[in-house]
């Protein structure tokens, strides 16, 4: 074959042209704000190597070059492809914000499509990094039909494969539900954020000047509206927590989670648990000195740490096993459930029951969280999709009860009557109806009043109270929990429990969907 | 009479060290254990627990006199020491115990109270003609009592508690305008820290040194001195490092100072160990400030200078034994320097840095003398001070104690918690310490870092932070799955996987 | 297309008081002092803990905490925090320091009326995002106030003991 044929010539041409297209000035745009190129982006989350990219020359619709100016540019503003990430494979699009903007145009969203029918197609997760300028102004209607067709994709094969998003510049406008829809969302940190309204409409319609950074940077959505999961703060930090972040996660809906090497330095019984629960009822702990105790070493990966961090979601392996972590957090509002807690738990329920995932929860919950606010914005309503999601949830689930376990809020952490498959309690647990004073308060109400010391009275009844009701003993005996496990054991208990559970199977009832409160 | 049976009313170090001695002379030791600490050192040393942990502690235990002398004659004790802080200065106990029949280990009650009470303290010197800073007669009542002392003794002027130290109650004041408001607030701390607002007026003399005397007397007018100590280095009026002769005395300064001191506790017919401080200016002019009538935390020093053990000496003096040596016989050889290593971050302006110690390993070379009431697993407590070590260190001369303290202080390795170590690494190494010029000003204000930057120790911190991310992020196996095991699940799994949509 | 991978060839480690310390890839077990280099192991054992072992010394070592690229170690009784940068994440640093002027700060304010049970941080001392600041009391329950950036302590006005109404500013914070 000759290299130097006419083939051959019109195909090194246009790799040459490639290249120019991505030069080092094209890369410095980028560089110049801090932030990497999309070629880069891919570079560095698949393996050196790996990467097979589609739809590399494909040039943007007429439109574009009728209308407006002249730009005979490759790719349409989007890379996307297929490649192994440690070993895995992985498809994943990676907007180009050099060019013209990274604005999504009919092409664009069609190799956006392609790339998600494949993964469906090849049951293998999929990762998009946004770094778009939103729809392409100049391709109008068809700009938002590829829209609609990249979200009704997500939907299509959502809890069928993972789906990852990772903002890492502007995703305004219609470009936000991506990440809305998808499983989990990355950002990073000053360099990107997300609107549905963009500053200047808010400025012309409210007449409110708000910087884009201060109405859906990272750390508003992070902190506040809980639609970043993860926030880092800059690109390879992110890039790199997202490879080990998958790592946890089974490539689609009928294998199970991949199992990591445990090098064994997790003690399956540890004392120092014992220690954690404060003596004093309301005295707070953290919680994650738990996690951390009794999982394999360093294997916690926490999610939406930020948002309603009185509840704590991640992830962890138990002997290498990955499995879903939901506890309360009493260091934070006591632990309470409420709003924002409620729906961070149900859909990292729902994600886990979707995939296989098995389920641990640390119960330790004095109630949801009173008041005029959290009831009339449908506390209600909330706290039952937490229920929901855990009764819905066919994965294995086992409970650990580690102190307190009040009223409604016990009914809806996993418990047994819910189709939890193991709960567990420390000597430290209460469980009952309500609190002490609480309990007190209503049962001996007219003894109370009649006491010439209604203190010294109070406490002497709450104590008992506490010794006949509330005690875990009692729930033990009637069975509604499993067993009183000495703290130091846990770790032992739950693996074996979970070892039990690994054929669990259940017939999910033939309907279309439940109708869950939303 | 012979003690037999002594009761510890301490802990910590102090406790430790009580033991020790008693241990040698056959004396059985009686310590509380106290629910702040149930597993501290000294509680598994001595040879009778008194088990105090059920008792909600209104009043902390070491400091309920009622308590104590209960536990005392429950246990049948001889005798209480009360070690330093604490009660070892309150009358009050003195008197309690004797009126229980229970020996001391200190002065009489009278001697306690006299130099408790600084006014009293200040006149006894006045009359003895001790030479001091001049000051106001008796205590203030009000800011004109205050303004009119003031302006006689001419500023600047320190106000100070009658009845405690510490720095607690005491401000300096350089012009008369501030006057009022530094009256009110020290009597207003004063009567906060000691129950008392009585406060007097003092001339302030700027940066001195200050120099204090060891007394030890016995019942039968025998009263010497063991030297001196150098105590200059101090930081908010705690000190942090103690020395063992000062170098800023010559032997003849040393025998007038000396005998100023002992005529001071002669004036109370004082008896057991007591320390008579001293501001030294930088003509070399003296002038008594209090005496202390306790055993102090810095006793080690003269006793590696002196050969004296100091608590044996007590015991001894409690039991109506004589001194076996007369001041001739005091002879003082060496230099010894004690570094406090305390639980505190020298980076927070030395902030507590309570927790539990992992580990600790001591130096364990001859020159070194280690007084702890710690050992790994011992927790420091808020509740109580953040005494870890005590690094006692005697060389031949001064330099030769300076030497061996850099040694000493690299060998010391405790895991857990801050400590100040990195200050004295500093301090040993700074000219002003060196060349021993330094005073009380030195540390609070000459010093602008109180550790030393080392670039290559930081370099190798830099390296393992490296070591870390890389471990943890870059290497191809930080993330070992294996993805064929996720595979492999049971064909009845499987199977209804499979078919369920 | 594959283009060359952007291997990281080196890593710099920056310290609170920007001082930069640079490493090349593959991290090697060793140091250069000078004109020298020594080999550098980390080693832990029952009698010691965690050290690092240079020049047949051995030097206490401790990570205190850690988070994402930030690590806090103390060596040899000195605490030492660094961020651990890419080349790239240098840069981007530079980048984005050019960008805002004026120093971020952050106010920390009472969340619901309550009595402040514990301070924990004091002025000048760097947080990171996630730690606590102070716990508040507040219907019987003890809540703890988390800090949601990283950055320094500027003022601390909250004191312990002292109850606080909503909206109460408790604590300031120089966002880094």
């Amino acid at each position: 074959m000759d290299l130097s044929g006419k083939n051959y010539k019109a195909f090194i041409e246009r790799q040459e042209a490639l290249k120019k297209q991505y030069s080092p000035a094209n890369a410095e745009k980028q560089h110049s704000k801090g932030k990497l190129t999309a070629r880069e982006r891919i570079n560095l989350l698949f393996d050196s190597g790996s990467f097979e990219e589609i739809d590399t020359f494909v040039t943007p619709a007429q439109q574009t070059v009728e209308f407006g100016k002249l730009e005979r540019t490759y790719g349409d503003g989007v890379i996307v492809g297929h490649g192994k990430i440690n070993g895995r494979l992985v498809f994943a699009y990676s907007q180009d914000f050099t060019v013209m903007g990274g604005s999504l145009g009919l092409v664009h969203a069609k190799k956006i499509a392609k790339i998600q029918e494949m993964a469906l197609k090849m049951g293998a997760p999929i990762i998009g990094m946004m770094d778009s300028g939103g729809a392409r102004i100049q391709e109008g209607v068809a700009s938002l039909s590829g829209y609609a067709a990249i979200f009704h994709n997500i939907i299509n094969s959502s809890g069928i494969i993972p789906q990852l998003c990772v903002i890492m510049g502007p995703a305004a406008g219609g470009a936000v539900y991506s990440p809305a829809l998808c499983d989990f969302v990355f950002m990073v940190n000053r360099t990107s954020y997300m609107f549905v309204t963009g500053p200047n409409v808010v400025k012309e319609v409210l007449n409110e000047e708000i910087s884009s950074e201060e109405l859906g940077g990272a750390e508003v959505h992070g902190r506040k509206s809980g639609v970043a999961h993860m926030i880092y703060e800059d690109e390879e930090n992110t890039i790199m927590a997202l490879k080990k972040f998958l790592a946890y996660l089974p490539s689609n809906n009928v294998e199970n989670p991949p199992v990591h090497a445990d090098d064994g330095s997790t003690p399956d019984i540890n004392e120092k648990l014992r220690d954690i629960v404060p003596d004093d009822p309301n005295k707070a702990y953290d919680v994650k000195d738990v996690i951390n105790l009794i999982i394999d070493r360093n294997s916690f990966f926490e999610t939406a740490e930020l948002y309603a961090p009185n509840l704590v979601t991640g992830f962890a392996r138990l002997k290498g096993k990955t499995i879903g972590i939901v506890a309360n957090q009493p260091k934070v509002l006591a632990g309470v459930l409420d709003i924002d807690s409620s729906t961070k738990g149900a859909r990292f329920i729902r994600f886990c029951d979707a995939f296989n995932i098995p389920i641990l929860t640390l119960e330790d919950v004095p109630g949801f969280l009173p008041g005029k606010d959290q009831e009339h914005s449908g506390i209600i309503r909330h706290g039952a999709k937490l229920l929901f999601a855990y009764s819905e949830a066919s994965v294995p689930r086992i409970t650990v009860i580690l102190r307190k376990a009040y009223g409604g809020a016990f009914i809806v952490m996993n418990s047994k009557s819910l189709g939890g498959d193991f709960s567990f309690a420390w000597p430290t647990a209460e469980i009952a109806v309500m609190g002490p004073d609480g309990a007190v308060a209503i049962l001996y109400r007219r003894e109370l009043a009649e006491s010439k010391n209604p203190a010294e009275l109070k406490k002497e009844l709450v104590k008992k109270y506490r010794d006949k009701i509330a005690n875990p003993f009692i729930a033990d005996e009637l069975g509604y929990i499993d067993e009183v496990i000495d703290p130091a054991v846990t770790r032992k208990k739950i693996i074996s429990a979970f070892s039990a559970l690994s054929n669990k199977w259940v017939k999910v009832p033939a309907r279309k969907h439940g109708n869950m409160p939303l | 009479m012979k003690i037999k049976r002594l009761l510890i009313a301490n802990r910590g170090e102090i406790a430790v060290r009580i033991i020790s001695t008693a241990r040698e002379m056959k004396i059985e030791t009686v310590v509380v254990r106290n629910a702040n600490e149930p597993d501290a050192m000294y509680v598994s040393l001595a040879d009778i627990v008194f088990d105090n942990t059920e008792d909600p502690e209104e009043i902390p235990v070491f400091l309920n006199i009622g308590r104590l002398i209960e536990i005392a004659i429950e246990t049948k004790c001889d005798a209480v020491h009360p070690g330093y802080g604490f009660l070892a200065e309150n009358a009050y106990f003195a008197q309690k115990c004797i009126e229980n029949k229970i020996i001391f280990i200190g002065p009489s009650p009278d001697a306690i109270y006299k130099m408790g009470n600084k006014t009293i303290a200040r006149e006894l010197a006045m009359k003895q003609g001790i030479p001091m800073a001049t000051g106001s007669r008796g205590n203030i009542g009000n800011e004109e009592e205050a303004a009119a002392a003031a302006e006689l003794i001419g500023y600047p002027v320190i106000i100070k508690a009658a009845s405690g130290g510490g720095g607690r109650g005491m401000r300096i004041v350089r012009k008369p305008e501030e006057l009022e408001k530094m009256f009110l607030i020290a009597s207003k701390e004063a009567e906060k820290a000691f129950n008392d607002p009585s406060v007097f007026i003092e001339k302030y003399i700027e940066n001195p040194k200050h120099i204090e005397f060891q007394i030890l007397g016995d019942t039968k007018g025998n009263i010497v001195h063991l030297g001196e100590r150098e105590c200059s280095i101090q930081r908010k009026h705690q000190k942090l490092l103690e020395e063992a002769p000062s170098s800023a005395l010559d032997d003849d300064l040393r025998e007038l100072m000396g005998s100023m001191a002992v005529r001071m506790a002669r004036a109370v017919g004082y008896y057991s160990a007591g320390t008579v401080e001293f501001l030294l200016d930088s003509d070399r002019n003296f002038y008594f400030m209090e005496m202390n009538t306790r055993i102090q935390v810095e006793h080690p020093v003269t006793e590696m200078i002196t050969g004296i053990d100091l608590i044996e000496q007590q015991i001894r003096v409690a039991s109506g034994e004589a001194l076996a040596f007369r001041q001739k016989d005091v002879r003082i050889k060496g230099w010894s320097i004690e570094c406090r290593i305390n639980a505190e971050d020298v980076q927070a302006g030395f902030a507590p840095d309570p927790g539990k110690i992992e580990k600790l390993v001591l130096p364990s070379d001859p020159y070194v003398r280690t007084d702890t009431g710690v050992r790994a697993g011992s927790a420091i407590v808020s509740s109580y001070d953040s005494m870890i070590a005590k690094l006692i260190i005697t060389g031949t001369d001064r330099k030769d104690a300076i030497r061996k303290c850099k040694l000493a202080l690299d060998k010391v390795w405790i895991k857990g918690v801050k400590t100040t170590l990195p200050f004295f690494r500093m301090l040993v190494r700074n000219p002003v310490f060196i060349d021993g010029t330094f005073t009380t000003a030195f540390i609070e204000k000459q010093l602008d870092k109180y550790y030393l930057n080392s670039e290559y120790e930081e370099m190798l911190a830099a390296w393992l932070a490296t070591r870390l991310f890389v471990d943890e992020n870059l290497r191809r196996d930080s993330i070992s799955i294996d993805y064929e095991n996720g595979k492999e699940m049971s064909p009845w799994l499987l199977n209804k996987r499979i078919n369920q949509f | 297309m594959n283009d060359e991978k952007p291997e990281i060839k080196k890593l710099y480690a920056l310290s609170s008081e920007n001082r930069r310390f640079t490493f090349s890839l593959p991290l090697k077990n060793t140091i250069r002092i000078g004109k020298r280099s020594y080999s550098v192991t980390l080693k832990s054992d029952e009698k010691f803990g965690t050290y690092i072992l240079l020049k047949n010394r051995k030097y206490p070592v401790e990570v205190v905490r850690s988070r994402q690229n930030r690590y806090e170690i103390l060596f040899n009784d000195i605490s030492y925090t660094f961020t651990i940068e890419t080349p790239f994440s240098l840069k981007r640093l530079k980048v984005l320091r050019s960008y805002s002027g004026k120093a971020e700060s952050e106010v920390i304010k009472a969340p619901m009326p309550g009595k402040i049970i514990d301070v924990l941080v004091r002025e000048g001392a760097a947080v990171l995002r996630g730690e606590p600041l102070l716990i508040l009391e507040a219907m019987k329950m003890q809540n703890e106030i988390q800090s949601p950036v990283n950055g320094h302590i500027t003022r601390v006005m909250a004191k312990s003991g002292t109850n606080v109404m909503k909206d109460d500013v408790l604590i300031e914070i120089k966002v880094e």
